[in-house]
């Protein structure tokens, strides 16, 4: 029976392969085309690196801090969320007091206060808990590293305490979701264990974001629809559909063919069809930094600052935009010029070959004497944006200069292993440099774990095992600078010292391209990893 | 005939579990730790451990092979290292899909092979078995994921006929027999048909030819028998080997559909398989691994009982 | 079942094998005859000897480095002066990199048939050979690899093995030895029993100068024929292997790979980034035709 229907259905198909599929009523949903394999996981701390954030975390869900992704033309800061206010205890630098947001209900309708904190916290940082689960820890832990316990002080006020006195911690709650517990108990009565009383939460979640979740079909579709509850402004879109299309050139022809209506990194040679038909291509700087890290340690060639500065020179960052279709800005440091981080920093990074060539030969090289540079890199990876073509063309680019530049392509896993090893282990494979791409949003990841001595491998990501007693000391400054303005301050002199010292071979900002149909209004693409699903809809 | 059937159908119980075996090992050989598909490589190291205890990793591999065998014949294949979910959950799902698209394309393949190899087969040497064998080798020899892309191109952004991805406006779970849907299937069923088409056409044309070549056959033209009753008498002799033909070619097909899965982002276990590939998400590729050898070998089973309940004539030792 | 039923290939090689032992004398000047008169095939024979050639004389012949590229000039179309071809998404020459491209594909195409050639060959007229015990062992081990089918062993070992020329062309030996160790058994049971064989058993000569001699005389061609059509399905594979980031690695110019990377400039420049798929289809089709001549001449009922 099946067979006779399936053969019906392939004849009736041939046919009729000159009809063209009719229109679907939109009614205000937006379908979006993620890079993503899969559906984010949508039980409050998503996977797929901040894609998974940017479709499942922060539309679902709120933090008690979150990210201002209202406008395209200034760096998007850290701003109220389910905390209306925070301070750091005088007495006890190690603890800090915030103050709730009072009439926000989860989708579920339970409310959310002091106890849903401390409940969420306990989700991955408490192993006694009956709802602590494993899996949420790896996604969690590491983006909150100093977070240890919470305290209720009333319904709505809570003291969250930090493992040592550290004033970046506001700013690595943007990353801990607030799940509904209420919501978790009702799956765990019907489930054997709180493993799968999770599994059952993902599927139907409830958070308190602007959109809930209304289907899951893994792998294939996630549907949103807009929470007309919500405690801030509204969405506009009535509904939004996640779909995952890894492939790019699918990715395009969706958009093309109609089947999306919006698509996340549209490959840059196919820009040109996009515009021709009428498509808009968004993009503005990420917080994201693509660089060549130096190895510090004797015996390295990049241990001579002047060779890290002729690097820096010798880059024709306006040559590799144009490689990249345009969908790349310029890196002259870990924060663009006009960020508050930025410092104003004496080494003004630009192209200057002469310069490059001048410093080279001052270290004692030369045209008759190159010197050769292994940089360790990979074929692919979240982030890396094409990382081929990008080093074939550095590479063809600084021989010019007097740069012999040598790669070793290891896979993308494996490099971001390494990273965590140091440029003295094996691993390594005597490179003097590596090509991971990271994410500046939070002066912990922008900064800190690569110039701090004690974050040198196993412990962090200071690869080239960089030691400089200067450095450390204005990151305990930094950190111990519990006033904003303050601390931006202590970072940007950080970051101006840290640029002084050619401490990266900056060369890209990734500026995060989507593409969309011309009848989606009202989207604005912030200088983020994120974007805000509220704002847009369509026509 | 019974005894066979009960020796044919024990015969396929080692090989059963020789593939579980082969499954297993699979992920015993990849190159690396799982645990860094779990958690990111910048988790601390005491939650790597508590991890690596709570997927059972740290137990020696004859245990973990035991362990995960006595979970496999339960229907348990594991859970995802990515997602946390069962992972038949997601393969059971996929499966589906996969095998709609796999039987789609191999009944197109099918009856077009069948019409070009009979052509070819009964006018042999003709121009009409030239072209009808260049096209059988041209099917067989296209880069078939090639081919998908070119499709789209064609049939999807420039005519806009098509559409490019998916299995339909709601995804594979509300997928129903209608055009909006059945749109979906039309550009991957074709490209992954041409394969079983080439294959098809060659053997249909080989069987035909040698059974006009015999001489009874021969024999009931120079009679001047009805043209419909030599057609009848060729199709019941070359049903048999053309059925098998097409059995196995429906299990290639659900086993070989990765690439074109992939090109149209089709909800079948192939697109799965790449997916567990590049999140090295191994106890998915061993359970989709697994799962697609068990069909095939069940249809291997199948197509010879089927063959042999049609065609007596073939001896079986 | 593949596993107890020879396909309609391994029928149609056995009886081949049969023939040419019987008629070794004359049998395959009959052939080469009967091949001359096929100019299909040796079209194709033509067609693959020059790309051969052009392949093996690549660092002549072709007018550019296939490593040096240029952003200024990347993604021309065909008939671009200086770079016929055009150029790929790195600015390097199409004509070049095809050219430098065959290599690597013919290498991924042929040398894991010709590995399994003699894996398969060695262990097909052993099994054949020595019945019993030994080819009970060895057919049954081959059962095993019959069910997985091709696409999938291939995918399975090098997704599990990981990405790399190395692993690419070890999945694909592991798919085509168990094919070739069928063909390699059927043909040489047939030759086993017959007269001549008989006939140098019972005169004393030893069991390795039979095989040398009568056994591995008589079936090498036909076996050798049948790998000529596997080598298409091979490139197809290895291509296929690189498209899913599993075979050759970037900046190596190679068909499969040079095709998954210009996937996305099917929009700029559609007519160029189909070439690699052409030289594939080329290559592929040629090998089937040749091996379906070679086969039909030594098919002497044909």
């Amino acid at each position: 029976m099946f067979r006779r229907f399936v053969l019906a259905a392939c004849l009736a198909a041939l046919p009729a392969l000159a009809l063209a599929p009719e229109a679907h009523a939109q009614g205000g949903t937006i379908r979006i085309g993620m890079t993503a394999a899969d559906i984010p996981l949508t039980h409050g701390q998503p996977d797929q690196g901040f894609e998974g954030n940017r479709f499942t975390g922060i539309p679902l869900y709120d933090s008690l801090t979150m990210w201002d992704l209202s406008a395209a033309d200034r760096p998007s800061t850290v701003i109220p969320g389910l905390a209306t206010e925070w301070r750091s205890d005088p007495a006890d630098r190690t603890r800090w007091i915030f103050t709730l947001r009072r009439g926000v209900t989860f989708h579920d309708g339970s409310p959310f206060n002091a106890d849903a904190v401390i409940w969420n916290v306990r989700k991955v940082l408490d192993r006694e808990a009956p709802h602590y689960d494993a899996r949420q820890v790896g996604l969690t832990a590491s983006r909150m590293p100093t977070l240890r316990r919470a305290e209720k002080i009333d319904d709505h006020t809570v003291a969250l305490y930090t493992s040592e006195p550290d004033s970046l911690l506001p700013i690595n709650l943007t990353n801990l979701f607030m799940a509904s517990p209420a919501a978790w108990e009702r799956h765990r009565a019907n489930t054997p264990n709180a493993e799968a009383a999770w599994n059952a939460f993902a599927a139907a979640p409830s958070g308190t974001g602007p959109f809930r979740l209304t289907r899951l079909v893994p792998r294939e579709r996630a549907e949103m629809a807009r929470n007309d509850g919500y405690w801030g402004e509204k969405a506009r879109a009535e509904r939004i559909v996640l779909l995952p299309i890894p492939e790019a050139n699918a990715r395009t022809a969706a958009l093309l063919s109609g089947q999306v209506d919006w698509i996340e990194a549209p490959s840059p040679d196919a820009v040109p069809q996009l515009r021709a038909r009428n498509m808009v291509i968004a993009q503005n700087p990420q917080p994201h930094v693509w660089p060549w890290q130096p190895c510090f340690t004797q015996g390295s060639p990049l241990a001579d600052v002047r060779i890290r500065r002729a690097l820096n020179l010798a880059i024709d960052r306006d040559g590799l935009r144009e490689l990249l279709g345009g969908f790349m800005a310029p890196a002259v440091g870990t924060v663009a010029p006009g960020h508050p981080w930025w410092g104003n920093p004496g080494f003004n990074i630009r192209t200057d070959r002469n310069e490059a060539r001048r410093l080279l030969a001052e270290a004692g090289y030369g045209p008759n004497r190159p010197v050769t540079i292994k940089v360790q890199i990979s074929a692919s990876g979240s982030g890396q944006m094409q990382p081929l073509s990008m080093n074939e063309y550095l590479q063809q680019d600084l021989r010019q200069v007097g740069f012999n530049i040598e790669f070793d392509v290891i896979e993308w896993n494996a490099l971001f292993t390494n990273w965590r090893r140091g440029c003295q282990d094996a691993s390594a494979r005597g490179a003097h440099a590596i090509n991971v791409s990271f994410a500046a949003m939070d002066p912990f990841f922008a900064m800190v774990r690569f110039w701090e001595s004690k974050m040198a491998p196993p412990v962090s990501n200071n690869w080239g095992h960089f030691n400089d007693p200067r450095f450390d000391q204005m990151i305990a400054a930094a950190r111990n600078a519990f006033e904003p303005a303050e601390r931006d301050a202590a970072l940007a002199r950080l970051h101006a010292a840290g640029v002084d010292e050619a401490l990266f071979i900056w060369i890209a900002h990734d500026v995060g391209p989507r593409a969309m149909s011309p009848r989606v209004r009202g989207f604005v693409q912030p200088q983020s990893w994120f974007v805000d699903l509220r704002l847009p809809s369509i026509q | 005939m019974f005894l066979y059937l009960i020796r044919r159908i024990l015969y396929a119980v080692p090989i059963a579990l020789a593939v579980g075996f082969f499954c297993f090992m699979l992920v015993q050989i990849a190159p690396g730790d799982p645990i860094n598909a779990i958690v990111p490589p910048d988790a601390p190291g005491d939650v790597v451990e508590q991890v690596r205890r709570d997927y059972g990793l740290d137990k020696p591999l004859p245990v973990q092979f035991g362990l995960w065998l006595f979970k496999v014949v339960q229907g348990d294949l594991g859970r995802s290292l990515a997602t946390g979910r069962p992972v038949w959950s997601d393969l059971s799902t996929a499966i589906g899909n996969t095998l709609m698209l796999a039987t789609c394309a191999a009944l197109l393949g099918f009856i077009i092979g069948c019409l070009l190899g009979g052509v070819a087969g009964t006018f042999r040497g003709s121009i009409l078995d030239r072209v009808a064998t260049t096209i059988a080798v041209a099917g067989v020899s296209v880069p078939h994921y090639w081919l998908g892309m070119v499709l789209v191109v064609i049939f999807s952004v420039q005519l806009n006929w098509l559409p490019a991805m998916g299995a339909g406006p709601g995804g594979s779970s509300d997928w129903a027999w209608n055009w909006e849907h059945m749109q979906h299937l039309v550009l991957p069923a074709v490209t992954l048909a041409v394969i079983p088409m080439g294959i098809v056409t060659r053997t249909v044309r080989g069987i035909v030819a040698e059974i006009m070549n015999q001489e009874f056959v021969t024999a009931l033209r120079g009679k001047g028998l009805r043209r419909l009753d030599v057609f009848l008498h060729v199709v019941k002799n070359a049903a048999p080997n053309a059925l098998a033909v097409m059995g196995l070619q429906l299990g290639y097909l659900m086993g070989g559909s990765i690439l074109v899965e992939t090109v149209f982002s089709w909800p079948g276990t192939g697109l799965l398989l790449n997916s567990a590939i590049f999140q090295r998400d191994l106890p998915v590729l061993q359970g989709t691994i697994l799962v697609l050898a068990m069909f095939f070998v069940a249809l291997n089973l199948l197509v010879d009982l089927m063959q042999t309940a049609l065609d007596p004539r073939i001896k079986r030792a | 079942m593949s596993s107890t039923t020879p396909t309609a290939a391994e029928a149609e090689l056995a009886v081949q094998a049969r023939q040419a032992a019987v008629r070794s004398q004359g049998y395959w000047a009959g052939v080469w005859k009967r091949v001359r008169r096929d100019p299909v095939t040796i079209a194709c024979a033509i067609v693959l000897l020059a790309m051969l050639l052009v392949i093996v004389f690549a660092p002549l012949v072709a007018p550019h480095d296939p490593y040096q590229g240029s952003m200024i000039r990347r993604l021309r179309g065909l008939g671009t002066t200086n770079y016929p071809l055009g150029t790929d998404e790195l600015g390097r020459d199409m004509l070049t990199r095809l050219i430098h491209g065959g290599r690597l594909s013919w290498f991924m195409g042929i040398v894991p048939v010709a590995l399994a050639f003699v894996i398969g060959t060695t262990l097909g007229v052993l099994a054949g050979y020595a019945g019993g015990r030994v080819n009970m062992a060895i057919m049954r081990t081959t059962d095993v690899f019959y069910a997985f089918p091709s696409v999938l062993l291939a995918v399975a070992i090098s997704g599990a093995l990981g990405a790399g020329i190395f692993n690419a062309i070890l999945a694909l030996t592991m798919v085509f030895v168990p094919q070739i160790i069928r063909v390699a058994e059927s043909v040489t049971t047939s030759v086993r029993n017959l007269d001549f064989v008989d006939a140098a058993r019972s005169s004393g000569a030893g069991a390795f100068t039979i095989v040398r001699v009568h056994v591995l005389g008589n079936v090498l061609g036909p076996i050798f024929v049948y790998a000529t059509g596997l080598i298409s399905v091979c490139m197809i594979l290895s291509s296929g292997l690189s498209f899913l980031g599993l075979g050759t690695k970037p900046p190596e110019p190679e068909w499969g790979l040079m095709l998954n990377t210009l996937r996305t400039a099917i929009y700029v420049q559609p007519w160029v980034a189909v070439l690699p798929g052409a030289c594939i289809f080329v290559t592929s089709i040629c090998f089937n035709m040749l091996s379906d001549g070679l086969r039909q001449a030594m098919d002497v009922k044909g």
